[in-house]
């Protein structure tokens, strides 16, 4: 016809261009389409499925931990429920505070009463621990409950009414430095029973055991609850 | 009659395999050059079936049209006119006349 061989060549150019052009277009159209709404969707159908699972995932824990309820979980809080009541045994560091009758003399004249531990020296000292933090207190072995008495019964003591004669040994699981600090402040406990003689050490120690409390206890008066009106 | 489409094919294979691909904010431009160029082709073809085709003119019509109708489009962006739609409006109204005046050559009246 009437193209020459140049003509030719530059209307293929010309029309490979072109085709490069359609191409691009359609190519940069089809990322459009799949970046915005489609991956949107994509990106919304997977975070849904991972969230469907993750909530299949939590109602099989939750129904697990229902069933253990009855038995696992409840068995752990009434453990923990004993050790805070003092029912179970504890260990752990703390002081151990030796109390013994004064070896001096009662001077004529003085009330031998003076040099003799009494109810009320050990309910100090064991104030003194409390107030220092202790988590567990034990008198010669006698777990002291919150309903435990300390009390005067001749020339012994009674605590949870089992008699014992001194030395009286107090063992104390809390913060030993503490424990021990209040105990020897300056015109506290120690100061004042060391004034009449009263031998009394304390030492810190890594593990002190306490036993648990033997005995059985029981409401008699008390019921659980506010109670009606 | 062959070579357009020989070139047409090569150009699309070329770019659907080309690693590179167009950012958004330009298909605009992109897409009224390709108006351009494709009422060039056909007014190329047109021109042909006439019987005065001119490869100048041809060529240059190709590329200018093309690249002003890009430089007309940018400007409008700027200026915050729509020139896209004009330039697509008068490049597709071209277009049709163009296809029509083929149309009518290949058919001979």
């Amino acid at each position: 016809m009437f193209y020459d061989k140049h003509a030719k060549i530059l209307i293929t150019i010309v029309c490979a261009i072109l085709g490069v052009m359609l191409a691009t277009q359609f190519r940069t159209n089809e990322s459009i389409k799949a970046n915005i709404p489609y991956q949107r969707a994509e990106e919304l159908g997977e975070r849904l499925k991972v969230v469907e699972k993750e909530r299949n995932n939590l109602l099989l824990d939750l129904q697990r931990l229902q069933e253990k309820t009855s038995d696992e979980v409840i068995a752990r809080e009434i453990n923990l429920l004993k050790a805070h009541a003092g029912f179970t045994a504890l260990h752990g560091p703390g002081v151990v505070v030796t109390v013994d009758d004064s070896k001096k003399a009662a001077k004529p004249g003085d009330n031998p009463n003076l040099y003799l531990i009494h109810d009320d020296d050990l309910l100090r000292i064991i104030n003194e621990l409390r107030a220092a933090g202790a988590e567990g207190i034990a008198i010669n072995d006698e777990r002291l409950l919150a309903v435990s008495e300390i009390r005067c019964a001749g020339p012994t003591l009674s605590v949870n009414n089992n008699r014992f004669a001194p030395p009286y040994v107090i063992r104390a699981i809390g913060d030993a430095k503490s424990m021990e600090n209040s105990l020897k402040m300056r015109g506290g406990v120690m100061e004042t029973l060391k004034f009449w003689g009263i031998q009394i050490s304390v030492t810190s120690e890594e593990k002190v055991v306490l036993p648990p409390y033997r005995g059985t206890q029981s409401f008699e008066y008390a019921k659980v609850g506010e109670g009606a009106k | 009659m062959l070579y357009p489409l020989f070139g047409l094919l090569i150009g699309l294979y070329v770019g659907l395999n080309m690693p590179l691909s167009l950012p958004q904010e330009y298909i605009k431009f992109l897409s009224i050059a390709l108006m351009a160029a494709i009422d060039a082709v056909l007014g190329g073809v047109r021109s042909a079936r006439e019987g005065n085709y001119d490869n100048q003119i041809f060529v240059s019509g190709f590329f200018v049209n093309a690249i002003v109708a890009m430089i007309l489009c940018y400007f409008g962006e700027r200026l915050g006119i729509d020139l896209y739609f004009v330039g697509i409006l008068a490049f597709g109204l071209r277009i049709f006349q163009n296809i029509a005046i083929i149309r009518r050559l290949y058919l001979g009246k």
